[in-house]
């Protein structure tokens, strides 16, 4: 029962930090229907900015460097290369997310080189017991910062302007347009979010706690599982980023003791294949309906 | 685009355009073919002139253009999205080790069935998996279909872990039946040959064997794009309410699209482990069939041009033709020697080139190599052929 | 068009023009001394061949490899080469692809009379056909029994099952484990890893142990989950066979979760980077057993290699070193007998490999006895502990050693 119980904290710890990932997903998603590739490297990108900067400023100042650089990354891509298509095809931007990807992704790993940073030293590897089951702070923290942050999109989303000129844009653009929303501001917005985002996240996955490896390669796989999560709930639904994400952790958590090891990589996918074959649009999203 | 530009000469029946009765080819035709023609001929002399090692890398460039056609297919003709190539890779190579291997192996199993027949039994395997994807296919649109897509990757991960029978396991692997045809052996055994003094042995003998196949692979492609599948496919892709309305079988077609693509990759799977004379499964996601391979995949194909099928040769030359390319030359010229971390190698280079090369393509060209050739063509006074585009 | 089919029929035309490769690309023949040589083999030079990561997972063991391939090499040729030849090193980096070294080896292959390194699992099993079919002698730095199954396979040191059996035996016998204990190995899915757990499971069977396997890949780097199931399961030991990254995962969560039982590993499931990582302060739990003595050994050669090292790298010391250093020794002795057969072609130097009983590398290796195919060279190690205080991390605390039940074992190609 320990056992169980203890693999549900883990779970739910690496969870939430699947959630903020999943999140930054579906804001972009909701903002402009491109599934962004680059995800994983608004990850890399904020943890290497927390690395260079980390001697010059101590961790605090280095993480908001970090935090901020990401949604730099994000703007910055938005503004200069998904805007400019004429022709903007969202399944072309998404591919081209997936260029973008391949050369950040290269060249932070290749700037790393042998090393190997942790960069959670406010958190990391200072777990506390709490009636036999073992609590890890890093997973505390990224569990009460994700709540936060949640909570304050669930309310932007609900009552501020940008909340409402982007739901209205994911609705209907041209509508909107009409409107006076102006569309480029919502996305470059949402781009900036995301990247936000990303850098929060990372502080929590280049952890031994949660990941057992500084900012590496595998800094990037694991923001690959955001896919999973995201999809699982809806790629257009903040509410099912959240279960997505917190269903992705367990998942892997339990199946990992349960099943076998091995297979709980393939785990997520699996169930995220299940559930896209049942309901394509994800657990929470808007279903698409075809008339003929 | 610029299909529509073209669409629209056509119809105008443009002045230079052959008012000539049908059966007399143009000499636009003849040109075509007469290039291609003489490719062949200096593809068919390049074993005389070149070293074993970029044979090699020949043969990789050949790999990837099995796999880019097929996929080109399925992304470009029938709008599907797909990143699950690297796992029909996957199982093109295994079934192939497995048909073709010996029946008294105690670690693995082997049906030892010829070579050749292997080969054909491989491709048809990988199709009927690509089919029996096809309720995903079927529900799932756009994005959405790639991203369930790249779930066939990680499967395929676990899979050629725990099937140890089949695929080795991640530890040893296994070695494939060296190829044959009719008994005829592409290694250093059998008969010596001699072209011009030039000895035929086994990096020779299979750039033939993959010449052959690679040809094959592009001429059915372009039948199938030319004619009423790839013309339902487009029909699918372009607006899936329409087809179905004009009378499109839209499941049969995704589904057909999907198994096509897949014979393609498995094609190029048995080919992947002839090439590395061993199967040997990934133990992670960046490998020889991972995801980092659908990406290349992905890649090769939009730098072509979606849904052109020289543009994925031109595709597939550059994504894995590079990075071999390059290492050859660095060992050569001694470039790329810095060592430890920050090292610029060849890999990367290649990355970044092709990953620069994508961002271009979707930025100024989304029609990619295909159209930018079919620009020049234009300019050069030649009237584009009804590209099935 | 017409300007790529001109380009075309031009290229047709240079290639007809151009000599074919046809021709001999021999070499053999005897020398004025009547040694025989080959391919590698000059009269001034030979040359051998290094396939090492340079830019991929294993960069920093390839380096450290490496160098002391150089030191050795730079060593032997001052103390006059051998058959008046000096050694010289080919250098190539597949940045542990094994695609990249299928088409780097054909290249290399030629010039070369053997490997004195070949770095990585995937690559040497990629490989493994070609060494036999071109009769290449090579040392891969992988310590896999599985490997021994071809005659030119040199493997300087202890095999992985045997490390595992002899490092049980040391927890035994410190009182760690005892007889019906339950332990747990978690190991990569790979030569590496299956070959460790084969030795888990023949020590465990003497001994009455019930073993919780683990497989995992060499890229997952969280363990917490995998060590909270062993817990759940009451291990008293955990054997790994690992990289480091995840050697750091397991003795963290070992002590996060409160389990604190004792880690033993293989040679490569350690690099000084964990001192510098969170995983640092439960290190002291892990003990890591390897037939190469760590960079800090106070073993004259030792210290004799570690002061070569400093004064011509300047990268932090890592155990790669008096490893590829040893590994440069013992092919100087095999060289030597190839010479003293007056045969320094690919098939002296395997005949040559297998009358060296003895090699000799002054302690940084067990003495290496290569005579029996698909039998490991020694069944020996060292124990020892990671310490922030010792050059390249770890210092040992029990000299070679070999375990009882380490002479019972029997090697999976071992005959007799």
């Amino acid at each position: 029962m320990n056992t169980f119980l203890q693999l549900v904290v883990n779970g739910l710890g690496k969870g939430a930090v699947f959630a903020l990932l999943a999140l930054g997903f579906v804001v972009i998603f909701k903002a402009t229907e491109v599934v962004n590739f680059a995800h994983g490297s608004l990850v890399l990108f904020g943890g290497y900015l927390v690395v260079v900067t980390r001697d010059a400023l101590g961790w605090a100042g280095a993480s908001w460097v970090g935090i901020l650089s990401a949604g730099l990354l994000g703007l910055l891509l938005e503004r200069f290369l998904l805007s400019r298509p004429r022709h903007a095809d969202a399944n072309a931007l998404a591919l081209l997310t997936i260029g973008v990807d391949v050369i950040v992704t290269e060249e932070i790993v290749r700037r790393l080189g042998d090393s190997l940073p942790f960069i959670g030293e406010a958190w990391d590897a200072k777990p506390f017991q709490l009636g036999g089951i073992t609590l890890f702070r890093t997973h505390l923290v990224a569990l009460g910062v994700a709540a936060v942050l949640i909570t304050a999109f669930w309310l932007a989303f609900k009552f501020s302007n940008w909340g409402i000129a982007m739901r209205a844009q994911a609705e209907n653009r041209e509508a909107a347009a009409l409107m006076g929303i102006r569309s480029s501001r919502v996305t470059a917005t949402a781009w900036l979010v995301a990247g936000l985002l990303a850098g929060v996240a990372v502080l929590f996955i280049a952890t031994q706690d949660f990941s057992g490896a500084g900012l590496s390669r595998g800094t990037h796989s694991i923001a690959l599982a955001a896919f999973p999560a995201a999809i699982l709930g809806g790629l257009d639904s903040t509410a099912g980023a959240v279960v997505g994400g917190l269903v992705v952790g367990l998942v892997d958590a339990l199946s990992a003791q349960y099943i076998s090891f091995d297979f709980s990589k393939s785990a997520v996918f699996l169930v995220m294949l299940v559930v896209l074959v049942i309901r394509p649009s994800g657990l929470f999203g808007t279903r698409e309906r075809t008339r003929v | 685009m610029s299909e529509g530009v073209a669409s629209k000469q056509v119809v105008e029946a443009p002045p230079e355009a052959p008012a000539a009765p049908r059966g007399r080819r143009s000499p636009a035709k003849l040109l075509r073919a007469l290039g291609w023609t003489a490719l062949l001929v200096v593809l068919l002399a390049l074993p005389l002139y070149l070293d074993a090692a970029w044979l090699k890398a020949g043969q990789y460039m050949m790999i990837g253009a099995v796999g880019a056609i097929g996929l080109t297919l399925l992304v470009g003709q029938a709008g599907q999205l797909s990143l699950a190539h690297a796992f029909f890779l996957l199982a093109g190579g295994t079934a192939y080790s497995v048909l073709s291997g010996p029946t008294d192996d105690t670690r693995v199993i082997g049906l030892g069935i010829d070579p050749a027949l292997s080969l054909i039994g491989a491709v048809v395997i990988t199709a009927l998996l690509g089919l029996a994807f096809a309720p995903v296919s079927g529900r799932l649109r756009g994005i959405y279909l790639g991203v369930a897509s790249l779930a066939l990757v990680f499967l395929g991960l676990y899979f050629g872990q725990s099937a140890e029978k089949l695929t080795g396991g991640t530890s040893t692997g296994r070695a494939p039946t060296p190829f044959s045809l009719f008994g005829f052996p592409f290694s250093n055994e059998g008969p010596h040959i001699e072209i011009l003094g030039v000895p035929i042995q086994q990096a020779e003998r299979t750039w033939y064997l993959f010449l052959l196949l690679t040809v094959l692979a592009f001429v059915i492609a372009r039948g199938a794009v030319k004619g009423r599948i790839g013309r339902s496919w487009r029909a699918v892709r372009d607006n899936e309410a329409a087809a179905a309305v004009m009378g499109v079988s839209v499941i049969r077609a995704k589904a057909g699209a999907f198994a096509v693509s897949s014979a393609y990759a498995g094609l190029a799977g048995a080919m992947t482990v002839l090439w590395f004379d061993i199967l040997k499964p990934d133990e992670s996601e960046y490998g020889t069939y991972g995801i980092n391979v659908s990406i290349a995949f992905l890649a090769m194909i939009i730098i072509g041009g979606l849904g052109s099928v020289s543009g994925a040769l031109v595709g597939a030359l550059i994504v894995n033709g590079l990075p071999q390319v390059l290492s050859l030359y660095s060992t050569d010229l001694g470039w790329f020697t810095g060592t430890g971390g920050g090292a610029l190698t060849p890999i990367l280079v290649s990355s970044f080139v092709y990953g620069a090369a994508i961002i271009l393509v979707v930025l100024f060209e989304p029609g990619g190599l295909a159209a930018i050739g079919r620009r020049i063509s234009r300019r050069n006074g030649r009237i584009p052929e009804e590209q099935g585009t | 068009m017409k300007r790529t089919i001109l380009a075309l029929a031009a290229t047709v035309l240079a290639l007809s023009a151009c000599s074919t490769k046809a021709g001999d690309s021999g070499s053999s023949g005897a020398d004025s001394s009547g040694v025989k040589t080959g391919k590698g083999v000059t009269a001034t030079e030979i040359t051998l061949g290094v396939m090492t990561d340079k830019s991929g997972v294993f960069k920093n063991l390839g380096l450290g490899v490496t160098q002391g391939n150089e030191l050795w090499a730079k060593d032997f040729n001052a103390a006059g080469g051998v058959c008046g030849r000096q050694v010289k090193l080919e250098e190539v980096d597949h940045g542990y692809k094994a695609d990249t070294a299928k088409t780097l080896y054909p290249q290399l292959e030629p010039k070369v009379l053997g490997f004195v390194q070949m770095l990585g699992s995937p690559i040497t099993a990629a490989l493994k056909g070609n060494i036999l079919s071109d009769k290449v002698v090579t040392t891969p730095a992988s310590w896999s029994s599985e490997l021994l199954d071809n005659p030119y396979i040199m493997i300087v040191g202890t095999t992985y099952d045997l490390e595992i059996i002899d490092g049980l035996s040391y927890l035994q016998s410190q009182g760690a484990i005892k007889d019906g204990d339950t332990i747990g190995h978690v190991y990569i899915d790979g030569e590496y890893g299956k070959n460790g757990l084969r030795g888990s499971q023949f020590y465990a069977k003497k001994h009455n142990l019930t073993v919780k396997e683990i497989k995992i890949t060499s890229t997952d780097s969280d363990l917490t989950n995998v060590v909270t199931g062993l817990k759940g399961s009451g291990v008293k030991a955990i054997a790994l066979t690992t990289t480091p990254t995840q050697t750091g995962s397991v003795v963290a969560a070992d002590k996060a979760l409160g389990l604190n039982v004792p880690v033993l590993g293989n040679n490569p499931t350690f690099d000084p980077q964990l001192l510098k990582s969170p995983a640092a302060g439960a290190l002291d739990k892990l003990t890591v057993v390897a037939s190469s003595v760590p960079f800090s050994a106070d073993l004259p050669k030792a210290k004799d290699v570690a002061t070569k090292y400093k004064a011509a790298y300047k990268e932090a010391p890592t155990a790669g070193t008096p490893y590829g250093y040893a590994v440069g020794e013992v092919w100087g002795q095999v060289l030597k007998k190839a010479c003293d057969n007056k045969d320094l072609t690919r098939d002296g130097l395997a005949a040559a490999l297998k009358q060296t009983t003895s090699a000799n590398t002054d302690n940084l290796v067990a003495t290496l006895d290569f005579s029996r195919q698909g039998t490991p060279a020694t069944r020996q190690v060292y124990a020892a502990t990671p310490d922030a205080s010792a050059e390249g991390g770890v210092r040992y605390v029990k000299p070679l050693f070999e375990a009882p039940e380490a002479k019972e074992y029997v090697a999976p190609h071992q005959q007799g």
